[in-house]
């Protein structure tokens, strides 16, 4: 703001400076005028000027203001320029004119103009005239215009400065105040953002709330995890402990069981875990593209079985959470398709609530394998059950597909398909 | 069958070969990608098991070039990571399976053999060949109801045949892909070998299921041959 102030000075300076001069030039040229009015040659080409010159400023010693004829053989100078040492001019051709800012030395302005004089018998006596400024004057004139504009010029950038820091001031106290409260947050004072923002900033409050809750939520599952996984290692690692040096001939059994068991547990505790995390800010995933790379890679893994997928998927059907997830959910269901089913596989998946794209979407596989039993749909869903107490029906991958679901709100059912094999439709809910 | 395993653990690596070694496949390692690839390229390998997190050259990054340079032979991924995300980028980048850490000697072995069958265009695990019926994941021959006993090296020949049928494979091929790099290779075992093979599976010689080309090497009809 400042520096462009000061460019605007640097321009209305110049261009005065420049406005000025044509004025200067504009009454040298109008002196020449005059002074060639009041001139007669006589014909042996001697100049006489007339005392009237038409500006009392000729004719006043050091007025400031000079004019010189040049003739052939003689000159002739205004009254003013006596006792003022003035620069030579030389003649310059008839019809000719130039203006001299400064000639060195002198620092006058110069306007010359040439013309010629005609002398009975056709004879031509060139004359030069020109008219000296003292330059002075415009120097005052472009003092005094100077000094008002960067007085001006000051007095308006010290004001906008002063309103700037004033609006900058109370306009950034919201901001201010939420980093306050943040770093309250860092520091372990505050636990989310509870002061109230202006509107604008509402949306802001709302999604750091909702980051920080998951956060929160994130930390604490996988606090629970570490927990229960390190418990429930401690069982199989006292087995192979007390195994170690034994003599019975079933101890090579038993500690393979045991690795087994932690094998398990630790897939299954960690991976839920992970699978579980749901971000806060998610950005759109399109469903299509995330099930087609899904099934172009199961149709690779499964090649031997002539898989059929069928897949109906709602026209541009976005998922707002992690792609992670929605992989992770459809894999293990196609997944389990292709592999209970034997080659028909339909994937469908559309919107919860078609108006409003953001809230969920709902997804259902279905295969022509040979389904699932009313009593394993019971033990697959039951609630409230551990999840290494959960019986594993169709492997690990429907106890993730359980995680995620239940990290999004979500729900799940189980029924037979008209395909022949099992229909399971799951949805997540993501608002 | 020739397998070549890419694995930077050490222990892992030695696991690996000596499941696939006792299972009958000829084995050669490498600890990082870079060698890797360049064994890929260079050597008449029938699949290759790759660990996603090398040295050098990361797992993906091995599949790809190797598929880039039209290495055709199947690919199977270990990893750590059971996440469909990884696998789907494993899958994508042109591998055929993965296995995922830790696994079974014989869920790897049964993997191993279904991308072999399928690589060759055997859908099923048991193959028939006249009144000959071979079980490739037992690896045992039956002639009607009568088993056919088959050294280890009589079955890798015969093997190999019966995943490239139709086809003419040299002496020199046969033997590349049974034994493993630092081997002494030896075209006239191969020749007994293949007799051997000939006299107990056919020992009437009315199928003739291999026939000799002279000068060029041996095949393998599907529709028998009058003898």
């Amino acid at each position: 703001m400042t520096v462009s102030l000061g460019l605007v000075g640097f321009a209305l300076d110049s261009a005065f400076k420049r406005s000025s001069e044509a004025g200067l030039r504009a009454r040298m040229e109008s002196l020449v005028y005059l002074v060639l009015a009041a001139t007669e040659v006589s014909d042996d080409g001697a100049l006489v000027v007339d005392d009237d010159l038409g500006d009392p400023r000729l004719g006043q010693p050091g007025s400031g203001i000079y004019a010189i004829l040049r003739g052939a053989r003689t000159q002739w100078s205004s009254p003013s320029t006596l006792g003022v040492k003035l620069p030579q001019t030389a003649q310059i051709r008839p019809g000719e004119s130039d203006f001299k800012t400064s000639i060195p030395e002198y620092g006058f302005y110069a306007f010359r103009y040439g013309v010629s004089w005609k002398l009975t018998g056709d004879r031509m006596l060139p004359v030069t005239v020109t008219v000296l400024v003292d330059p002075l004057e415009i120097q005052q004139e472009l003092k005094a215009f100077r000094t008002g504009l960067w007085r001006n010029l000051g007095v308006t950038g010290f004001i906008m400065v002063l309103a700037q820091m004033v609006l900058l001031t109370f306009g950034l106290k919201p901001l201010r105040n939420i980093t306050r409260d943040i770093s309250g947050i860092e520091s372990g004072k505050l636990e989310r953002l509870e002061d109230s923002y202006p509107k604008e900033l509402e949306p802001l409050k709302r999604n750091l709330n909702h980051l920080l809750d998951t956060e929160k939520a994130n930390q604490t599952r996988y606090r629970h995890a570490l927990d229960s996984l390190a418990h429930s290692l401690k069982t199989p690692l006292s087995v192979i402990r007390s195994s170690l040096y034994s003599d019975s001939s079933s101890k090579v059994e038993v500690m393979e069981n045991a690795v087994i068991d932690m094998q398990h547990l630790i897939t299954t505790r960690l991976q839920r875990a992970a699978v579980s995390t749901r971000r806060s800010i998610a950005p759109a995933v399109d469903v299509k593209t995330q099930v087609d790379r899904l099934i172009q890679s199961l149709m690779r893994v499964h090649s031997q079985k002539l898989i059929n997928p069928d897949v109906r998927i709602e026209q541009g059907l976005a998922f707002y959470g992690e792609q992670r997830d929605l992989l992770e959910l459809t894999g293990n269901l196609l997944d389990n398709a292709c592999k209970y089913g034997h080659g028909k596989l339909r994937f469908s998946a559309h919107s919860i609530d078609a108006e409003k794209p953001r809230v969920g979407i709902h997804v259902q596989v279905e295969d022509n394998g040979p389904g699932i039993s009313e009593h394993e749909q019971e033990q697959l869903l039951q609630r409230g059950v551990r999840g290494d107490e959960r019986v594993e029906g169709h492997g690990l991958g429907l106890a993730i597909v359980l995680e995620i679901v239940n990290a999004y709100n979500g729900e799940i059912t189980i029924k037979k398909s008209d395909l022949g094999g099992a229909c399971i439709g799951v949805s997540l809910v993501t608002v | 069958m020739r397998i070549l395993i890419v694995e930077d653990d050490i222990d892992l690596q030695t696991s690996l070969s000596e499941i696939l070694r006792e299972a009958g496949y000829a084995i050669d390692v490498s600890g990082d990608g870079i060698e890797g690839l360049y064994f890929g390229e260079e050597f008449p390998l029938d699949l290759a098991i790759i660990d996603l997190g090398l040295p050098g050259m990361s797992g993906l990054e091995l599949i790809r070039k190797l598929r880039e340079r039209e290495c055709k032979f199947p690919i199977l991924i270990l990893t750590a990571r059971s996440e469909w995300q990884d696998k789907v980028e494993g899958l994508e980048s042109g591998a055929d399976d993965y296995l995922t850490k830790p696994f079974h000697p014989e869920e790897l072995k049964a993997r191993v053999g279904a991308l072999l069958r399928r690589s060759a265009g055997h859908a099923q695990p048991v193959i028939e060949l006249g009144s000959l019926k071979i079980d490739l994941v037992s690896q045992r021959v039956f002639n009607g109801e009568q088993e056919v006993d088959l050294t280890t090296y009589e079955y890798k020949v015969f093997e190999y045949l019966l995943m490239h049928p139709d086809e003419v494979v040299t002496k020199t091929v046969l033997s590349e892909h049974i034994y493993e790099e630092d081997a002494d290779h030896d075209s006239n075992v191969i020749e007994v070998f293949v007799g051997r093979l000939r006299r107990k599976i056919d020992p009437q010689s009315n199928t003739n299921p291999i026939e000799t080309l002279r000068g060029r090497g041996y095949r393998l009809n599907r529709q028998p041959q009058p003898a």
